[in-house]
């Protein structure tokens, strides 16, 4: 089993409440949205209202933008999907299979890093 | 037009929007937001969002500080009644401009096909100019109900256009699999499937053709590919249970109502605030409901009318034209190839975007 080597930590803002935990998976284009992996940690610039039909498979969801009132605060509250928004960068932070916590109450991201 | 200063610097995105004719529509945008009637809003100069030739979009930050600054300070209950109505009607007014247009389209001749299209564009124009807005305008509203003392949620959707989508799309991946058809298999299959499983899409399609991404070029749920590509990926190897919970949906929390018939200041925030929370989950809906419903039949039909000019032509050239253009006349057709050739050599805009090569020729199918 591999030990857990650093964390880091990115904060953002809390858009949909709840905390989750899962493997990221960072969508660059639109061949992306069709394989998306069950229970990930879903990392995005921003949550198209299109896109609805993915989230029952997510377990989180990160978001570049930064408003709080956006599309994905809508619909991750209304899923009861964990969210933190307004992490800058987010799809250049974070790499497909890296472990992520995501806090959706206070828009905290911890990135772990294992050996 | 935006000024030179502002569209310097890095896009506030990149490659949002590849197709002319849809880039031209954000022109039109500044021009109509100057008809909302909004303080700090009235030159085209002022409105701060401008798309450049590669379909980047840029936003003057200082721009939006003067409207932030001019709103904070004009919300009266009155204004905001107002400001409430004109987005509505906007939204309205395009809805029954798209279904206009796609029920008189083939009917019409040259020039009333040209004049629609412009009455069209210009609907989409000012519901594209909201779009814009909404990107600061629902924040500023939170504030505003924050200073003046409501300590209540925000007034989201009882149930969003997502949220409405996402309980559809689940039906059809019932119905699909009760005929035996598993997300895996109908991916393996499409499009040899059962007739009864070819319905359900083909019907699934025209019901959601509003749904896709912004640029009309990225495939969406008119597609019927990509809809049998998405129930895959949504549904392939997934908790049935945890879906159903989700579908469930949290109840929006209960908001103490305003005592009856008084309008305060925080009940004309709170009602505006659930327009535009509800806009933005319809803002792309409005408009690429509006291209694919209204816009492709008008465009057909001008195809029509230009091919005893032009013989060459193909629907799919007016895609590169610009708006003003397409309602007046085509002057020069070699211009429609350097633009396409441009268009096809931004392969990071087509790769991001999933634009195959055929994508253009489907997209101009009626839904």
């Amino acid at each position: 089993m591999s030990a857990e080597k650093s964390a880091k930590i990115y904060s953002g803002l809390g858009a949909a409440p709840g905390r989750a935990s899962g493997r990221a998976y960072v969508i660059r284009n639109a061949e992306d949205v069709m394989a998306v992996p069950a229970g990930s940690i879903l990392v995005m610039r921003i949550l198209h209202p299109h896109l609805a039909p993915l989230l029952p498979r997510v377990a989180g969801l990160v978001v570049e933008e930064g408003a709080i009132l956006q599309h994905a605060t809508t619909l991750a509250r209304e899923c009861g999907i964990p969210a933190a928004v307004g992490i800058r960068d987010a799809r250049s932070l974070f790499h497909d299979g890296d472990l992520l916590d995501v806090d959706g109450y206070t828009g905290e991201v911890v990135a772990r890093y294992l050996d | 037009m935006m000024q030179p200063a502002a569209m310097s610097g890095q896009p506030y995105r990149r490659h949002i929007v590849g197709l002319p004719l849809q880039r031209s529509l954000f022109g039109q945008a500044a021009r109509a937001a100057t008809t909302i009637g909004l303080p700090g809003l009235t030159s085209e100069q002022e409105f701060p969002a401008q798309l450049d030739e590669n379909g980047d979009l840029f936003l003057d930050r200082s721009q939006v500080a003067v409207l932030t600054e001019a709103l904070r300070s004009w919300f009266t209950p009155e204004t905001l009644e107002q400001m409430h109505a004109t987005h509505a009607t906007a939204c309205h007014a395009l809805v029954d401009a798209t279904e206009n247009a796609a029920r008189v389209a083939a009917s019409l001749e040259s020039a009333s096909a040209r004049k629609l299209s412009e009455n069209l564009a210009n609907k989409m124009a000012l519901v594209l100019a909201y779009g814009i807005l909404s990107k600061f305008v629902p924040d500023l509203l939170l504030r505003a109900l924050a200073d003046a003392g409501d300590v209540e949620p925000p007034p989201f959707p009882e149930k969003s256009a997502g949220a409405e989508l996402m309980q559809d799309t689940f039906g059809l991946y019932k119905a699909c699999c009760a005929l035996d058809y598993t997300p895996q298999r109908l991916h393996r299959e499409w499009p040899r499937v059962s007739p009864k499983v070819f319905h359900l899409i083909r019907e699934f399609c025209k019901r959601q053709t509003v749904f896709g991404p912004l640029a009309w070029d990225s495939p969406g749920y008119e597609d019927p590919d990509y809809v049998v590509r998405l129930l895959h990926s949504a549904f392939d190897d997934v908790d049935v249970e945890q879906v159903r919970r989700r579908l469930s949906f949290a109840k929006r929390p209960a908001v103490a109502a305003s005592p009856a018939g008084m309008r305060t200041k925080v009940s004309a925030l709170r009602r505006v605030l659930g327009f535009w929370l509800d806009f933005l989950e319809r803002e792309t809906w409005y408009v690429r409901r509006a291209f694919y419903v209204g816009m492709v039949p008008l465009l057909q039909q001008l195809a029509a009318g230009y091919l005893q000019k032009i013989p060459t032509l193909q629907p799919v050239d007016l895609l590169f034209l610009d708006i003003r253009e397409l309602t007046t006349e085509i002057n020069d057709p070699a211009m429609i190839c350097k633009r396409r050739d441009r268009y096809m050599e931004n392969t990071d805009y087509l790769s991001v975007r999933g634009v195959e090569p055929s994508r253009l020729i489907t997209m101009m199918r009626n839904p």
